[in-house]
């Protein structure tokens, strides 16, 4: 069942937003199909990595075929269980998780959830996380059997995990390891998802790309906390989790722009993203495409929307997503000064 | 199950801080079966993101509903067509909600998850000779629904029910004319037993050692674990309907994610997925884990 949930949204005049711009020519048609690594993406919109569970939780909601890719949960070699509860907190704008990976395994995958992925037009994009970089590679030589998956986003940046994750991810020499190691071994391209919690993420882009990444996602969940002063404890098992929803955008924007400028392969914006403006922001900052995360939690039909109301803006403007990606129009001071 | 934008009909005010709130959805009301639960979502915020997960305490068909919306066609009267959640307010968003008006409007995504009746409940309540629930605080919002299904198949049943005070022992009417008799409890002695709802409970059990019982409950950890090992140690079968925070309400965000007796990836069960209703000895209790807001 569709919901109209679109039409109460707060930020639904801003699907209308390019209409202010001369009518459109007769005839045009803006192209939204974006290309990644040689591979073609119907549309740009896609879903974020453990948001959308494996697709077909969402297939009586809202028509998967019109993503342009479902990038799946996390998948580890073997099954993992993930965190004690509680696993989540909402704080203003934004939602805390640990949730720990918990994921059926790669063989599982295989098996129970890539024969429906592979029915739908939507990309199936694999999460693979691992602790250690021998079992990053046999995680990608485990789905290496896989039909239908399009690509590999390599989770160096999950903050909920004793070690592995983040740590590939915020150690520029770890980073060129497991990037070098994992695209060696994968059969489909390797995209590479960056954590923001760094100092200088244009470090980091440089160094996945010099490692053989034939693109970047970014960004995954910032580190946070939340505390109940009642009783003096963390809100959250894990103490610590990734802070993620509108309350990051900003924030992780700025990076998509500075990573964007800092490499030649195509950037993912991930970060926020809960409307067509906001991705329409990411689109000038430089993204190729863009992930929409927490949104799919509260609104399923977040991502729709904003297939649609991007192609109601380059319709408007007379454009192609290629005219509008990296096209910021910078005045001539100040610049950021890292970009 | 639905994802649907629906109209409030009447937000009532009750004591402690409680409030019934009806809602005009008939398919989702229709749909509903005892023991499951809904996600409210709040419209036009972009600070309290989250739908918030609620029992779905009654459904009711519009005559016995708010009048507000009587004036638009209606199906058949038999069917239900108001869906009504019974909720305290505890944090940001239930205080919102709180607010809400009649012919305002929220996001509700249900009916959702496995409620008391799903397996082999019924027969196992039919071969008990009586069903007994014990409910702490809004716990008793779990069930309502099931209590009513209970008695229309026309199995005793009996409510022990506990609070802080009497305020919170809200819904005792609604239970009034399907049990044969409800035993209350508050912290603070201002109606019935002074204490905990496990000591009457406890009482219950040792005078009918003899007879066999099915528990329903719901209330917190706390509450829950106390039930369970009285269950266990009168050796009656329990049936739990767990609580905790929720992301999506859709089994993917996997934020709401208990301890369950088993291994690897399924040592974790998903409580809108799986549950909320879980057997009790399915649950792994010997940590207090679940989230208080």
């Amino acid at each position: 069942m569709k919901t109209k949930s679109g039409s109460k949204n707060p930020k639904a005049e801003i699907e209308n937003a390019a209409q202010s711009d001369a009518p459109a020519k007769p005839g045009f048609c803006p192209r939204i199909e974006t290309e990644i690594a040689g591979i073609r993406f119907q549309n740009p919109v896609w879903t974020a990595s453990g948001t959308f569970g494996y697709g077909q939780e969402f297939a009586h909601l809202i028509d998967l075929n019109q993503l342009g890719a479902i990038v799946v949960k996390g998948i580890s070699p073997e099954p993992m269980e993930g965190n004690p509860a509680p696993r989540i907190y909402e704080t203003e704008s934004g939602m805390l998780n640990a949730i720990g990976l918990q994921n059926v395994g790669a063989k599982r995958f295989l098996t129970e959830k890539l024969p429906f992925l592979r029915t739908l037009r939507a990309r199936c994009i694999v999460n693979v996380f691992a602790y250690s970089t021998e079992d990053y590679v046999r995680c990608i030589e485990i789905l290496n059997a896989g039909e239908g998956i399009a690509a590999y986003e390599l989770n160096i940046s999950c903050p909920n995990t004793r070690c592995g994750g983040i740590i590939y991810g915020s150690d520029p020499k770890l980073t060129a390891e497991v990037v070098t190691a994992a695209k060696k071994a994968a059969r489909f391209p390797l995209f590479v998802k960056l954590s923001p919690n760094v100092t200088d993420i244009t470090v980091f882009a440089r160094t996945a790309e010099a490692a053989g990444a034939d693109a970047l996602s970014l960004v995954n969940t910032f580190v946070g906390m939340s505390i109940d002063v009642a009783t003096r404890t963390p809100r959250l098992s894990n103490l610590t989790g990734g802070l993620s929803g509108p309350a990051i955008k900003p924030v992780a924007l700025r990076m998509v722009y500075q990573a964007s400028r800092a490499v030649k392969i195509p950037i993912i914006g991930i970060g926020g993203i809960a409307s067509t403006e906001d991705a329409l922001e990411y689109f000038i900052a430089g993204a190729r495409a863009v992930q929409v995360g927490t949104a799919n939690f509260y609104d399923p039909t977040t991502s729709l929307r904003i297939v649609q109301g991007l192609r109601d803006y380059l319709q408007q403007g007379h454009l192609h997503l290629s005219n509008l990606i990296g096209s910021l129009k910078v005045p001539e001071s100040p610049t950021p000064s890292s970009a | 199950m639905y994802d649907k934008i629906v109209a409030v009909t009447e937000n009532r005010p009750l004591t402690g801080g409680h409030f019934l709130l009806s809602l005009d959805s008939p398919e989702q009301a229709q749909a509903t079966r005892p023991g499951q639960f809904a996600m409210v979502r709040m419209l036009g915020r972009s600070d309290v993101l989250l739908r918030r997960p609620m029992s779905i305490y009654d459904v009711k068909t519009r005559d016995h509903a708010a009048k507000d919306s009587a004036r638009r066609a209606r199906p058949a009267p038999e069917h239900p067509c108001i869906l009504q959640l019974l909720y305290k307010v505890v944090g940001r968003g239930t205080r919102l909600m709180s607010e809400l008006k009649p012919r305002d409007r929220v996001g509700l995504l249900g009916p959702l998850g496995h409620g008391f009746f799903e397996e082999d409940y019924l027969p196992r309540a039919h071969e008990a000779g009586e069903i007994l629930h014990v409910a702490g605080g809004i716990g008793i919002a779990a069930l309502l629904l099931p209590a009513r299904k209970l008695a229309e198949a026309g199995i005793r049943q009996r409510l022990f029910f506990g609070g802080r005070s009497k305020e919170d022992l809200v819904g005792v009417d609604d239970f009034k004319p399907l049990v044969r008799a409800m035993l209350l409890a508050t912290e603070d002695g201002s109606a019935g037993y002074r204490g905990f709802v496990t000591r009457p409970l406890d009482e219950y059990l040792a005078k009918h050692s003899n007879q066999r019982f099915l528990l329903f409950a719901c209330g917190p950890w706390a509450m829950l674990q106390a039930t369970v090992e009285l269950a266990r140690k009168y050796r009656h079968t329990c049936l739990v309907s767990m609580e905790n925070r929720m992301g999506c309400g859709l089994g993917v965000c996997l934020g709401c994610s208990i301890r369950v007796q088993g291994s690897g990836h399924e040592a974790y069960q998903r409580v809108c997925t799986e549950g909320p209703v879980f057997w009790a000895e399915k649950v792994v209790w010997e940590k207090e884990t679940i989230a208080k807001t």
